[in-house]
């Protein structure tokens, strides 16, 4: 009888535990505001720490955590000093020089300088990272004096100051670079400092503060962690149960739920879900050479249905590539093909395929079949028979940007500005010109971007984005809407071309 | 018996080979282009064919399987293609996190269906059906909709225990405690549905057999005859229905630690695979072999100690 009580005593002193542990453990990881600690909710890991190798985007705040960028961008996306306080072009816009600033050190003790900078942009040139793009114009890049760094460029990059608030602006210590720790042990000189005993690699990377960082009024929080909540459910667990303040939503149709309980919703619409039409040659689909074809395509999805069908009519229909941030944008085309069935058979007909054709077309597996059986009823009602084949998850953009394909279904980032759009979707070399079929007109337009004043590179960039409409290479549906969510005292700014919002614009609210 | 544990360690050093070189050539035949899906859709060709150079995979399939061989032999499993970690280190951090579930999991399963199993084979009536009744529906449920359920209730709603994450018992027991309850629960409710199942047949069977009539009518104590006796003879099956638990369990667990946000090998099992990151696929693969291996041999020698037919077979 009385081992019968002690083991009831045990086990009651058992739960407590648990309960009270539990209790703690909510707030220890959680609530950043009265602990001063962020926690972040990623929906991945990165890539790597390798200052010549980094990624961005949804691992944007690993790496800002760690590293300074040359450049800075407000959430709208105008360039702002950081570690180069001051910079100019040459009158070819071939050579740029900038100003470094000079109290700046690396946590290994390394001092920040031209040479370190001019060392960390050739390294991130000739590196890994899939933003390695973003140098690709630049020749050299030497060290003038200590404080000066001059960049020279194969040609005119109108991208390349916005690639230096990126992934390609970040600044390294080059006595890391050849380190066989880079990919896990970033030397920067960033405002917080990676705590590789309490990180779990792939699961929860923790920081905290540098005490020798040189902008300590950027430094909101006294510790950081970024938490990988890479399925909808462990996020709205985390943040249900206080253990994340800010999260990159991946089923955003939980949005409402959240904003009912209390968190605040940040939406923006960064990415277009489209139809691609590769085959701008009908190499692959002859009939795909002929606009009318492609602007039979056009016609033929209710862009509206497919939105509601697909995101329950969070996000915007549009009809062009260019984002609403980018200067060529133009409301006015994102009604140039408005759903019109009879129109697309018309079409068809004068193309000489009133009898319709086939399009072949890759499914990739997304968890939901609805999108293509959508484009299988759309094509099929004007006379479009689509043939849809299985690809793996894993080979879906090889294959997509390797001309396997005539046509492809993606989501897809709008770049910010012209120039990045056009080197993303329409230049000979784009990734998303797949066949790299040029195009004299785009050619054109795209060297007055290129070279041309503010006013005449403005003016090719709406003639490229009216041009690119008209031949109907691309069919896009809708802008997509992604929702970041935080805790009511956390303030957040969306930065206009990035998923995850930058680390600096994640605050604690006034 | 000695001779006996190294055959089998025998037999699964040369299963541990065998599926890893099947695993391997399967891996690199579907992968695709691998430094295209690291690198994404923004990368030029240039930048994807420096990748393929630093991974090594611009050489044949059979010298890279050579030289991974050569350096897997030494315990040196490669490098993760996408966090450039250690495989070694990658897994090790994990596999007793997943142990940590997986063996709670067990040990309560364990406990919980012997007691019920038995209490149903030696009462009968109402609280035999209750019992098989609870063991159906506990084999129904899906595993992730109890963890759902799980969370929201006990974690969620009454902020009992940690809705995710996982908090090591070096640095704090309770909290570790906290971290584990729910995912354990969840794996462990269709591992006690069906051992308890198993419990309750095995013991039914073996209280109809003559030498527990026997017993009995020797006049030794009827706790004595079914704790000792019957239930020691049928704990035999129960421990092979365990076995296969066990390694259910390891599968379960990929599951639980995705809902449950849980930095064990079944989380690291569907980044790796979503990703095609293969050096990581291929060491999980060789982990999880071994402690099947392992755990097989461990229950075969369990079931020798409980059993002197088994092993003198």
């Amino acid at each position: 009888m009385r081992s019968r009580k002690r083991l009831s005593a045990l086990v009651a002193v058992g739960v407590a535990a648990v309960m009270l542990s539990a209790c703690s453990g909510g707030s220890e990881g959680g609530d950043g505001s009265s602990s001063g600690s962020l926690v972040l909710g990623s929906p991945l890991a990165p890539t790597t720490f390798a200052a010549n190798d980094v990624s961005w985007a949804n691992e944007a705040p690993y790496i800002q955590a760690v590293y300074d960028t040359l450049l800075r961008a407000t959430p709208e996306g105008e360039i702002e000093p950081w570690l180069a306080t001051e910079w100019s072009y040459d009158d070819e816009r071939t050579v740029l020089t900038m100003a470094l600033r000079d109290d700046v050190v690396f946590t290994d003790g390394t001092p920040f300088s031209a040479e370190t900078a001019a060392q960390s942009v050739l390294g991130f040139k000739g590196g890994t990272s899939p933003y390695a793009f973003l140098l690709g114009r630049v020749a050299d890049a030497t060290a003038i004096d200590a404080t000066t760094l001059q960049i020279t460029l194969s040609e005119p990059d109108p991208g390349l100051l916005h690639g230096l608030t990126t992934a390609a602006g970040v600044q390294g210590s080059p006595a890391a670079f050849d380190s066989p720790e880079a990919q896990t042990s970033p030397v920067g000189s960033g405002p917080y400092l990676l705590d590789t005993a309490a990180t779990v690699v792939g699961s929860s990377y923790v920081f905290t503060r540098n005490p020798d960082y040189w902008a300590p009024e950027t430094q909101y929080y006294d510790d950081l962690t970024v938490t990988v909540l890479d399925n909808a459910q462990a996020q709205m667990s985390a943040l249900q149960g206080d253990q994340v303040d800010v999260v990159n939503l991946l089923d955003s149709s939980a949005a409402d739920q959240l904003e009912a309980s209390g968190f605040v919703l940040h939406p923006a619409e960064l990415d277009v879900r489209s139809l691609l039409l590769f085959d701008r040659d009908g190499q692959l689909v002859p009939e795909l050479a002929d606009v009318r074809v492609r602007q039979a395509i056009a016609h033929a999805f209710d862009r509206d249905a497919i939105l509601q069908a697909l995101a329950d009519g969070r996000g915007t229909v549009t009809g062009q590539m260019f984002g609403e941030s980018s200067p060529a944008f133009d409301p006015g085309l994102d009604q140039r093909y408005p759903y019109d069935p009879d129109r697309a058979r018309q079409l068809l007909a004068e193309a000489g395929l009133a009898n319709g054709f086939t399009l072949p077309l890759p499914q990739i597996p997304t968890g939901t079949t609805i999108q293509y059986d959508l484009i299988r009823q759309y094509l099929g009602d004007v006379g479009v028979t689509v043939e849809l084949t299985q690809v793996p998850l894993q080979n879906a953009i090889a294959d997509l940007t390797q001309a396997k394909w005539s046509a492809g279904l993606i989501s897809l980032l709008q770049p910010a500005t012209d120039w990045e759009t056009a080197q993303t979707f329409l230049t000979e070399d784009a990734t998303w010109n797949p066949f790299h079929r040029p195009d004299a007109t785009v050619e054109q337009l795209v060297a007055t971007i290129q070279q041309g004043t503010e006013s005449e590179a403005a003016e090719a960039g709406r003639r490229l984005n009216e041009y690119v409409v008209e031949q109907a290479w691309f069919v896009p549906w809708y802008r997509v809407q992604s929702v970041i969510v935080s805790d009511s005292d956390i303030q957040v700014e969306r930065q206009n071309d990035n998923i995850f919002p930058y680390l600096w614009n994640i605050t604690p609210a006034q | 018996m000695l001779r006996y544990v190294l055959r089998r360690l025998g037999r699964g050093i040369v299963l541990v080979a065998v599926v890893a070189v099947t695993t391997f050539f399967l891996l690199y035949a579907g992968s695709g282009d691998i430094a295209r899906t690291i690198l994404g859709d923004a990368a030029t060709e240039e930048t994807v064919l420096r990748k393929q150079q630093e991974l090594g995979l611009d050489r044949p399939v059979s010298v890279q399987f050579g030289e991974w061989a050569l350096h897997a032999v030494q315990g040196d499993l490669g490098r993760s293609w996408f966090s450039g970690q250690p495989v070694v280190d990658a897994i090790g951090s994990r596999v007793a996190v997943t142990l940590a579930l997986v063996v709670g999991a067990t040990l309560v399963s364990a406990l919980v269906a012997v007691v019920l199993g038995v209490l149903a084979a030696r009462t009968g009536g109402w609280v035999d059906r209750v019992v098989q009744a609870g063991s159906v529906i506990g084999i129904a449920i899906p595993g992730f909709l109890l963890a759902i359920g799980l969370v929201f209730t006990f974690a969620v709603t009454l902020g009992w225990f940690r809705p995710t994450g996982y908090v090591e018992f070096a640095r704090s027991p309770g909290g570790w405690l906290a971290s584990i309850v729910l995912p354990v629960t969840a794996l462990a409710v269709s591992a006690i549905a069906g051992v308890a199942q198993q419990v309750r047949g095995s013991m039914l069977d073996v209280q109809r057999q003559d030498w527990v009539r026997t017993l009995r009518s020797r006049g030794l104590p009827e706790r004595r005859v079914v704790y000792l006796h019957v239930l020691r003879s049928a704990a035999g099956p129960a421990l092979s229905v365990l076995a296969v638990q066990f390694i259910a369990l390891i599968g379960g667990a990929v599951f639980v630690e995705q809902i449950f946000a849980i930095p064990g090998l079944g989380q690291v099992a569907v980044q790796a695979t979503g990703r095609g990151d293969i050096p990581l696929v291929l060491g999980l693969v060789i982990v999880v072999t071994v402690i099947v291996v392992v755990v097989n041999l461990v229950v075969d020698l369990l079931q020798g100690w409980l059993n002197p037919k088994v092993r003198r077979s």
